[in-house]
């Protein structure tokens, strides 16, 4: 392979990694990180390193940046730029080399910029040391820097400080940082991950525009294939610490060749690639109905209002909607539009104004929640982490809500907790398992498990989804959709990932800003007449990588 | 490690030292006035010519239970308050908060000195002084764990389930928010033995001859230009049992992590 593509390459690639290893020492022995790493990006393209997380690729990107820890053991592979060597080079050398020769761009713009220091002087510091300016200079190379990432009032901008801009801005002084220099190399990590929809596809356009001005090389790592298969021109696919398949974009997508790409382009979720049940009849009554939910946070009494008053932040406004038995409704929306807010008032753990019907009865406030409406409408949280008791086994964790609604006689109860086990798809000894003991993927099935354990006629998934990989995502979607299937509960399904909902849910209701914009059948997702707001998320999902091509 | 092994020396004094000791600590042996270490005092001799090994062996316990009483107390109170002011939240949290703000104002030593001060001296009131004294810092500790573990996803989890309060508390909140609360316990232990002590050395702790560590550093004071081991052997003593609470606390913390025990 490395014949084939330096015959027709008139440039040395940029970057060449070649039978690269990577351990580290651990006190239960070494880990291996990186198998025997082939990886080159030929000069002026971008190419695409696809894994899910734990998957090495993060490592490569330090061994690149030679920032390695203490335990780090290499072999004696080859990592050249331009042909050199980076491997032999003096520490004082690699400072020289970062930042000026290659430049890299994190996940989350807030943490990668310094909260102290104005965005102006964080750009112009690269600048003034890379490229031997004088703060004067640099200011001024700053703005038409930042001029060109599209920031419409870039001399404002330089005089803020992070936390006066919002994500999206952030990222855009991140790349116009990375390019100021014009670096061989760019490497990016997962750049977009930390971003709303919207704001992702606008950092994806702007990649894309820098990249064919300046046909700088980028290495851009990704979980997402979708996204990998708009930005990059060839994409290698990493898996525990190899490289299983490498290629042209279009070679790896359309025809994948290793058995670990295909399941992983088969798990990006595909808008029309039906998974969820069939929908309920027409006729059917509503199984519960939000009527013009609000809810104000930081609301004083008036005592305090007279006093000091603050402002209220509002969390949702006017919202109304319904779920009918056996229906799975998904909730649309970016970070801050209200949706978990929704959420956390149907489960009974925010108070609002406004009423919330359940079969045949109302509710007013969260006071009036009741246990009978609480063992009716379970929850699954986004973080599996954090939504189990870290000291109880999972025996405990789904015993107690059959002994708290008394489902079934305690000396069945172990018998039960077995049968959740295997409605949920895990091993039966995982009785015995602490949460720490299971993988992010198998703790999210033991909280499905618990919600329907209480044998719920509503779930609200709130992003049950957003912290797993791809592959994980979408045997989680398959589970949910197979007890609902069993069972006939319905299901409100938070999200923000546009693709998987289209997959599953009957209705759609999206939210911006608190207020719910839009509500419309799966079928009418593309119509004329949706809400602009609503196509402008639909446009800006990455469409499946097979589609791409 | 080292915390360990200090700590079950100190403990083990604690426990068996007065059934250890060569001599009767009280027993005065006129020939051997303010001695070094030797063969038949180990240690050395005080003022009186009594065993010096004898007397720390027999004043353990009276210190090492002080610093553990103390602490106890004060944890369990503390603890108590910061539960109740971490779950009850609102008014009843801003007023418990307000007055312990006030309280922690006043440096401990100071604090328990001013009580020592109203209930007179002697060891059961310098015990509930100190306790007194760790009860602020203690309930400060215990609610801002017990905060922390509160918007939890396992515990909203909990609540939206409508489990009981005493079953969130106590069941969800509690075993996780524990962690804290019991390192500082330990190295609390430290600051209750070296504050007891100082009690001792100004006179309203033990009263003589009781052979407390503190008073015998005290009693011993006038004569450390003569002989420094009648010091230095109750102040290491001191020295190295502070030292095992605070290692042990440390090592403690990072064990309890359920994630780094499997």
């Amino acid at each position: 392979m490395a014949g084939k593509t330096t015959s027709h390459a008139a440039k040395r690639p940029v970057l060449e990694v070649a039978g690269y290893s990577l351990s580290y020492e651990t006190a239960t022995g070494p880990l291996h990180a990186l198998k025997n790493i082939d990886l080159r990006v030929e000069h002026g393209q971008t190419h695409g390193l696809v894994g899910e997380s734990g998957s090495g690729k993060s490592s490569l990107a330090w061994s690149i940046l030679r920032y390695l820890p203490e335990n780090a053991v290499e072999n004696d592979g080859k990592i050249l730029l331009s042909g050199e060597s980076l491997r032999d080079r003096t520490l004082q050398q690699i400072l020289e080399i970062r930042g000026r020769r290659i430049s890299m761009v994190f996940q989350d713009p807030s943490t990668s910029l310094n909260p102290a220091m104005r965005l102006g002087e964080q750009l112009s510091e690269v600048l003034i040391r890379h490229r031997g300016l004088t703060p004067q200079e640099a200011l001024e190379e700053s703005e038409a820097a930042l001029d060109r990432t599209g920031i419409s009032k870039p001399k404002d901008m330089l005089r803020r400080y992070p936390h006066e801009a919002s994500g999206g801005e952030k990222q855009r002084v991140v790349i116009a940082t990375a390019f100021a220099c014009n670096p061989e190399l760019i490497i990016f990590d997962e750049p977009t991950t930390a971003l709303d929809i919207i704001t992702a596809q606008q950092i994806l356009e702007l990649f894309n525009q820098l990249q064919d001005e300046t046909s700088i090389s980028a290495l851009y790592i990704s979980h997402d294939l979708g996204l990998v298969s708009r930005v990059a021109d060839s994409v290698s696919v990493i898996n525990a610490g190899e490289i299983v398949e490498s290629g042209p974009r279009g070679e790896v997508f359309r025809t994948p060749r290793d058995s670990y790409t295909k399941a992983l382009l088969d798990a990006v979720p595909d808008p029309t690639h039906w998974l969820g049940v069939a929908a309920p009849p027409p006729e059917t009554p509503a199984l519960m109905t939000a009527k013009a939910i609000t809810v104000e946070y930081g609301r004083q009494s008036r005592v305090a209002q007279l006093l000091a008053p603050k402002p209220t932040h509002v969390g949702a406004q006017d919202v109304s909607l319904e779920v009918r038995k056996g229906e799975l409704v998904g909730l649309v929306g970016e970070s801050g539009s209200g949706k978990s807010t929704m959420a956390k008032v149907l489960s009974g753990l925010q108070d609002f104004d406004g009423a919330v019907c359940f079969g045949d009865r109302s509710y007013a406030r969260l006071g009036e929640i009741d246990r009978a409406y609480r063992r009716a409408v379970q929850i699954v949280f986004q973080h599996p982490d954090a939504s189990l008791n870290p000291r109880q086994r999972v025996r405990q964790i789904l015993s107690r809500p059959l002994k708290l609604y008394d489902i079934v006689p305690p000396e069945q109860r172990a018998e039960r907790v077995a049968e959740l086990l295997k409605k949920v798809r895990l091993p039966v000894e995982f009785a015995d398992r602490f949460p720490h003991q299971l993988s992010g993927g198998e703790k999210q099935r033991v909280a499905i498990a618990r919600a329907f354990a209480a044998e719920p006629e509503l779930v609200i998934c709130d992003e049950i989804t957003a912290a797993l990989d791809v592959s994980v995502q979408a045997s989680v979607a398959d589970l949910l959709v197979s007890l609902q299937n069993q069972t006939g509960t319905a299901c409100l399904f938070i999200t923000h990932d546009l693709n998987l909902v289209r997959q599953l849910a009957h209705r759609i209701c999206v939210m911006q800003r608190g207020r719910l914009v839009d509500a419309f059948a799966r079928d009418d997702a593309e119509a004329a007449d949706r809400n602009p707001y609503t196509r402008a998320l639909l446009k800006a999902v990455p469409p499946p990588a097979s589609q791409a091509v | 490690m080292t915390g360990l092994a200090l700590l079950v020396l100190v403990l083990g004094a604690a426990i068996f030292g007065p059934f250890l000791a060569p001599y009767d600590p009280q027993a005065f042996h006129p020939t051997v006035r303010l001695q070094g270490p030797s063969a038949a005092h180990w240690l050395g001799t005080d003022q009186f010519g009594r065993d010096l090994l004898s007397r720390l062996l027999n004043g353990a316990p009276s210190t090492i239970f002080f610093g553990l009483g103390a602490t106890l107390l004060g944890v369990g109170a503390g603890s108590v308050i910061g539960v109740i002011a971490g779950t009850a939240g609102g008014w009843i949290d801003s007023i418990i908060m307000r007055i312990l703000d006030g309280l922690l104002a006043v440096p401990e030593l100071l604090f328990t000195l001013l009580i020592v001060t109203i209930l007179g001296g002697g060891m059961g009131q310098a015990m509930l002084a100190v306790a007194i004294a760790f009860t602020p810092g203690m309930a400060r500790i215990a609610r801002s764990s017990v905060l922390s573990i509160r918007t939890r996803e396992y515990v909203l989890a909990a609540v939206a389930r409508g489990e009981p309060s005493h079953y969130i508390v106590l069941r969800e909140v509690l075993p996780n928010a524990a962690g804290p609360i019991i390192v500082e316990s330990t190295i609390r232990v430290a600051f209750a033995i070296m504050i007891g002590a100082t009690l001792g050395f100004l006179g309203l702790g033990a009263q003589p001859p009781s052979t407390e560590w503190g008073l015998m550093v005290a009693e011993a004071r006038q004569f450390m230009f003569r002989n420094a081991w009648t010091v230095a052997v109750p102040g290491v003593a001191i020295a190295m049992a502070a030292m095992g609470f605070n290692l042990f606390g440390d090592a403690l913390r990072d064990s309890l992590d359920p994630r780094r025990s499997h």
